[in-house]
Formats: C-alpha cells, sequence, structure tokens
C-alpha cells in the first residue's frame, strides 16, 4: 500500500501544546485513593470508565466514584479511560458501552476521553482482555468505523492507545506505526502512547523501539502511559509482560525520554493496577517519570 | 470478502470469535498463529483473572498462599471469562473439594452463600431473603 502518500499533516509543526492535558499524572485507582489524595501538583489523574457508576447522577456516588470526585473538587482533570468498549470488535462496539463512556466524560468535564485499538469480545465471548485486531484492511474499516460511532456521541477529542499484546496476526499487511498512522487520519482521534507497551512489542518482536517510534504519529499524542512490567519466571519463552503490577524498568524510563526529545510527551502519567507499592514508592516513580519527560515533580 | 482456500483472509468477525474461543474456552488453536505465543497469551490470561480473583476472595487467597496462582490457573482454565467473583467462587469450591479451605476462606465462602446463591452454572445471584433484607434497610 501507498503508506503516508497522503499526509501532509506530518510536515506541520508538532501539535505539542495542543494537547487537552499537560504535567504528570496517574492512573487513579480505588486502592491508591489515599496516597494520590496526599499528593499536590498532579496535572492530571486517569480513571477506569468501566468502575464508575453513574447510575444515581442526583445522589453522592459511594465507591470509587466517591475518589473521582474529590479529585474533580481539587481542580484536577480526570480522564476517562475505557477498557471495554472494544473499538476493534468486528461486532461492531456495544452502543450501552459507547453512552457510558460518553456518560463519563459528561459527569466528569473530562478534557478528553481514551480508549483502545484493540477487540474484546468476539462469538458471543467476551475474552476479558484487550485483545489485538489483525493490522489489516479489514480490520482497520472496523476499526474506523467504531471511532466515529464513538466520536459521534463525545463531545471532547477521543485518544487511542495501541497495546501491548503477545501475539500478531498472521495476516498482518501493515506496520503498527503505518496502520495507527492511517487510523487516526481518517478518524481525527489523538494518539494515547502507552511507551511500556512500545517496549514490551519490540522487545518480544526482536525490534528495536527507537525505530518503532520513528514510524509512530507522535505528531497526535495526547499523552503518554508508563508502566511497569516483568518477564515472568514461569513464562518458557522469557516474553516480556506489560503488567502494571511490577516497577516501571529503566528501559521504559528511557525510552520516555526519547519520546520527551522529539517533542511528543506534554502530559505523561504512571499506571499502576496491583500489588501496589508504598506511598514512598509511587513517589518515587512519579519523580523518576517527572525526570525523564521534563516536566514538573509532584509534591 | 472471501474466506476462501488461500488462507485466513477476510471475516474478521470469524477469526476473531475463533481466536477468543481458543484463548479462553479450550477450543484448538486458529490457524497460523504462533502456538506458543497464543500460550503465553492464555497463560498471561489466567494470571490476570486469578489476581482479579484474589482481590475478590482474599481470605481465600491467603489460605492458598503461595500456591494460590497455580492453583487457581488450573481451575479456570479452559472456564468462560465470568468476573472476579465467579472465578473465585469456582476456586474456593474446588478448595473445598481438594479440602484445602482454610478456617479465614470457610468463612468468606459461607459469607457469601448466605447472601448469593450460586450453581456453578448460572451466575450467582442474590438470595430472596438477602434482597428482601437489602430493601428494608433502605
Amino acid at each position: 500500500m501507498a503508506a503516508g502518500a497522503d499526509r501532509p499533516r506530518l510536515v506541520a509543526a508538532r501539535t505539542v501544546g495542543a494537547s487537552p492535558v499537560a504535567g504528570l499524572g496517574v492512573g487513579w485507582r480505588p486502592e491508591i485513593a489515599g496516597v494520590v489524595a496526599g499528593v499536590t501538583g498532579l496535572g492530571f489523574c486517569e480513571v477506569i470508565a468501566e468502575s464508575l457508576d453513574l447510575r444515581h447522577p442526583g445522589r453522592p456516588p459511594a465507591g470509587p466514584s466517591r475518589g473521582v470526585t474529590d479529585l474533580r473538587e481539587r481542580g484536577i482533570p480526570v480522564i476517562p479511560h475505557g477498557v471495554r468498549l472494544g473499538l476493534g470488535d468486528a461486532g461492531g462496539v456495544d452502543p450501552g458501552r459507547v453512552a457510558h463512556l460518553a456518560a463519563c466524560a459528561r459527569a466528569l468535564d473530562a478534557p478528553l476521553v481514551s480508549e483502545h485499538v484493540a477487540f474484546v469480545q468476539a462469538g458471543g465471548r467476551e475474552a476479558g482482555h484487550l485483545l489485538p485486531v489483525p493490522r489489516t484492511r479489514e480490520a482497520l474499516d472496523v476499526l474506523v468505523s467504531g471511532v466515529r460511532r464513538t466520536q459521534a456521541e463525545l463531545e471532547v477529542p477521543l485518544a487511542l492507545e495501541p497495546i501491548a499484546a503477545l501475539f500478531d496476526w498472521p495476516e498482518d499487511e501493515y506496520a503498527e506505526g503505518d496502520f495507527l498512522t492511517e487510523l487516526l487520519d481518517r478518524t481525527g482521534a489523538l494518539l494515547l502512547l502507552d511507551v511500556a507497551n512500545v517496549y514490551a512489542n519490540a522487545r518480544n518482536r526482536g525490534q528495536d523501539p527507537s525505530a518503532v517510534l520513528d514510524r509512530m504519529p507522535l505528531d497526535r499524542v495526547a499523552y503518554v502511559h508508563v508502566a511497569g512490567g516483568a518477564v515472568h519466571p514461569d513464562d518458557p519463552l522469557g516474553l516480556y509482560h506489560d503488567t502494571h503490577l511490577d516497577p516501571v524498568p529503566p528501559a521504559v524510563l528511557a525510552l520516555l525520554e526519547e519520546v520527551r526529545e522529539r517533542g511528543a510527551a506534554p502530559a505523561v502519567m504512571l499506571e499502576r493496577d496491583g500489588r501496589h507499592p508504598p506511598a514512598a514508592e509511587l513517589h518515587g516513580e512519579l519523580t523518576a517519570i517527572a525526570a525523564a519527560a521534563w516536566l514538573e515533580p509532584v509534591r | 470478502m472471501n474466506a476462501g482456500a488461500n488462507g485466513p483472509a477476510g471475516d474478521l468477525a470469524a477469526r476473531q470469535a475463533a481466536l477468543v474461543a481458543a484463548l479462553v474456552d479450550g477450543a484448538p488453536d486458529p490457524p497460523g498463529f504462533a502456538a506458543d505465543r497464543l500460550a503465553a497469551t492464555r497463560e498471561a490470561l489466567l494470571r490476570k483473572r486469578s489476581g482479579q480473583a484474589a482481590t475478590a476472595w482474599p481470605l481465600l487467597a491467603a489460605g492458598l498462599g503461595p500456591d494460590w496462582a497455580r492453583f487457581a490457573c488450573s481451575v479456570l482454565a479452559g472456564r468462560p471469562v465470568a468476573g472476579a467473583l465467579r472465578d473465585g467462587w469456582d476456586v474456593a469450591l474446588a478448595a473445598r473439594a481438594a479440602g484445602r479451605l482454610t478456617e479465614g476462606a470457610r468463612r468468606e465462602l459461607a459469607d457469601r452463600e448466605r447472601v448469593l446463591r450460586y450453581d456453578g452454572v448460572r451466575p450467582p445471584h442474590r438470595r430472596p431473603i438477602a434482597r428482601l433484607r437489602g430493601l428494608l434497610r433502605r
């Protein structure tokens, strides 16, 4: 295919500064609510959209949503991050899930929302995980239609996150960067660049992560994810797993520095989904991320 | 699109369904994929599910200690994704059958069974009496 034949915007100035968020952030989870409440100087937070209960908009929320309301009261922008929309589901996105994501954005007065370039269910079964779509023309059409369907209900921009995957489809026609560029070109969506995913995929495919970055549409980055991972001791292939349960490895921070050098790290956040470390350790990771991305550290 | 004899092109829906069935339902791997990578994905999925089940069933997980992941993954392998509550419940029933429930885990299971009914087939649902108590408390 004629990749890049119609991409005049790539010669335009980098759009850093046009991102709807800035600064250092963290993926808010109920387990670290206490720690996050004690951190000053956060530029933004992200919250899992599916964890928000919007059933009683008139009543004060219970559970996780309460902590998220606290963030808004502190004036911290909150980005709803969907994990179950299934933009790449061949059967189409679930209208109820789209409506929920849009309702989250309205309830939080969010500057943008984000979701994954992935599929989550097929044949009436949930995968319970984000699975990669084949990088084919057919899958691209499915994604474009899912993204447009979602954008139609949103009043704010949508950022798309390429996932970490342990396998590729045999029918892949595009390199990941080219596939993504075409998806963003056709939909006008922004990029949520997860440097840990880039690192994991490149390492597990035997590629150079810097070369992978070169082909990514870095001029469309809205914000950046950083997360920890590890090689699982029981994995006979020695693959790197993007677990969100382990510390952020130096190689991922080094890749973040590269992204910053290319002017594509306007806002950066840490994702940690479990085995939460003590507050001091979490602070340490945020400080390391701020240093790598040249952002104001939090206190 | 043409899914013809030339290979797996076309029919994305069927390809996705075959892949999900292979990853979470014990179906055979669809043609063309690297078997070792699908196996690694299957393992990673099971570990993630067992971690979520441990969060929903903390005493059960604590009771099995360092053996939790191996035991839970072996119970969940080949079972459709059903959420942490039900996944953990299946693990709890298997642990009871194997005589491996600690006192804390036994209490955790008993507390759940007081409020919810789970027959191993349909998802856990609230017992009528618990539903009534919930309504009265409102």
